[in-house]
């Protein structure tokens, strides 16, 4: 028997559409915060990159609608990754994102950990930090959806709701890039990135394998439910070759670079925009 | 048959009537535009474009409303809005000393940072109008809600309506006691968006942390091992 080195873990549907969540999302911060912080020297210099402040507008509307598209298209790919036929299982079960009673009770037993007051949850596929990042980007996404189409349509929005419905819209969408930025700047990052077992990168959203001594460690029910099921073996996968290695750690290091750049400058210059 | 077909008339007539009742009704254009030459284009430089109604929508949505004013037998008249509003007068910086040698923001401090005026550079008079400048909602206003969209914001904002000019212009800080008060949707959100994100964070950012220290503590041990 030979020996499994790597299992899988995301498919290249799933890696694709987090590819083209990194790249959408980092080009509508930097055009987003070009506007908002265009009072600001930091905000003009910001906005030089995407052609003055109307035209980061137009960059910023264009990958919105890419973004909503995606979101279709996401949506579509999910109902068909539903299992119709063995619902319960296909929408509660371990592999799916959908949170259930492990997890609160995971969070439970890892907030002891921290604290040495017992062992670490035995974590299948998901675990609920992971879940929480998945759902917190698919409820954002269409608020800042709905907000943006508002905000780029006020004559269409003011027939059906009053025009003072734009103010919230405003507000609301700017509200949840912040959010969204921020959690996924600092958190996703630092889980990502920073945390000791995936330093200096985790690799799995690329490569879609993550080493077996890795997943037996941090996932340990995953892992044993696959062995349970004789299905290790079929989620098998071969090492990633160095050429990918480099072409993902450049990628990866080059959007972490750019977020955290525009997390700081963010931070900084928030204090010289006086608007409300 | 006969039954049903009665019962069904009923139903048809029960359900016309209560869209009557229910549904806002409709509005004929008033007497700005009283000839097809003379329009807006008397008073600003614009293509004349506006929405297919000049000065009232058409027809009232259920949903669309202007803040302040009432709708009803006679919508959009000063005389029913609120009868506590002060900003009726024709000269509204009438007695003010020093008037002529002030400027406006050093009474309006709140009104010059909205993105009208920090982003598009507009000053106070593009909108209110020139000396003397008459109350919002002074009968003659150009910023008199009933005619407010066609006279100033669609000087750039071309085919705005009623409803588009019950924007928010000078929007109070969205979590103030002001903003509680005058925009309470706006408040509301402020104070569920901030909760959200600063208990995202006061979660997510020590849980992180911790994840991070006790996995580098369970190395070291590992590795002392």
């Amino acid at each position: 028997m030979t020996q499994i080195s790597h299992i899988k873990r995301f498919s290249i549907i799933d890696r694709v559409f987090h590819l083209f969540l990194m790249l959408t999302f980092i080009l509508q911060t930097a055009t987003g915060f070009s506007r908002l912080f265009i009072t600001t020297g930091w905000g003009k210099k910001l906005s030089y990159v995407f052609g003055g402040y109307e035209t980061a507008l137009l960059i910023h509307k264009w990958v919105g609608v890419l973004m909503m598209a995606g979101f279709v298209i996401h949506t579509l790919y999910l109902l068909k990754r539903i299992d119709w036929r063995n619902l319960g299982d296909s929408i509660f079960g371990p592999d799916s994102l959908v949170p259930n009673h492990h997890d609160i009770k995971h969070l439970w037993q890892r907030i002891l950990w921290f604290f040495g007051l017992g062992a670490p949850p035995k974590l299948n596929r998901w675990s609920y930090w992971e879940k929480f990042d998945y759902w917190a980007v698919y409820w954002g996404l269409p608020l800042l959806a709905i907000t943006g189409l508002m905000t780029m349509y006020p004559f269409v929005t003011s027939r059906v709701l009053p025009g003072w419905s734009l103010n919230i819209a405003v507000f609301l969408h700017r509200a949840e890039a912040i959010l969204a930025v921020a959690y996924i700047f600092i958190v996703h990052f630092f889980i990502g990135h920073l945390r000791p077992t995936s330093f200096p990168m985790n690799e799995a959203m690329f490569s879609g394998s993550v080493p077996l001594e890795e997943a037996m460690e941090e996932k340990p029910a995953w892992v044993e439910r696959l062995k349970a099921q004789g299905e290790l073996k079929k989620s098998a996968a071969a090492p990633p070759v160095t050429w990918y290695r480099i072409i993902y750690y450049v990628f990866g290091y080059a959007v972490l670079i750019c977020g955290v750049y525009l997390l700081i400058n963010a931070i900084i210059y928030s204090r010289q925009i006086a608007l409300h | 048959m006969m039954d049903r077909m009665s019962s069904l008339q009923i139903w048809l007539a029960g359900a016309l009537l209560a869209g009557v009742m229910l549904l806002a009704n409709t509005a004929s254009a008033q007497e700005e535009v009283a000839s097809a030459i003379r329009r807006y284009k008397a008073y600003e430089a614009s293509t004349g474009y506006y929405e297919e109604y000049e000065v009232l929508p058409r027809r009232q949505l259920p949903l669309v409303s202007v803040p302040g004013v009432r709708r009803g037998l006679f919508p959009y008249s000063p005389t029913a809005a609120s009868v506590r509003n002060r900003s009726r007068l024709a000269d509204s910086h009438l007695g003010i000393k020093f008037y002529e040698r002030r400027r406006c923001e050093a009474c309006h401090v709140e009104q010059t940072r909205d993105i009208h005026t920090v982003r598009a550079n507009l000053t106070c008079r593009q909108c209110h109008g020139g000396e003397p400048v008459a109350s919002i909602n002074h009968y003659y206003s150009p910023l008199n809600p009933i005619r407010r969209h066609a006279y100033v914001c669609a000087k750039c904002h071309e085919g705005a309506s009623a409803s588009y000019a019950s924007y928010i212009v000078h929007e109070p800080a969205a979590g103030s006691s002001l903003a509680r008060t005058s925009f309470p949707v706006l408040y509301y959100a402020y104070w569920f968006m901030l909760i959200l994100l600063v208990g995202t964070l006061a979660f997510f950012i020590p849980h992180s942390f911790l994840v991070g220290l006790r996995e580098l503590l369970s190395k070291k041990r590992k590795a002392e091992k």
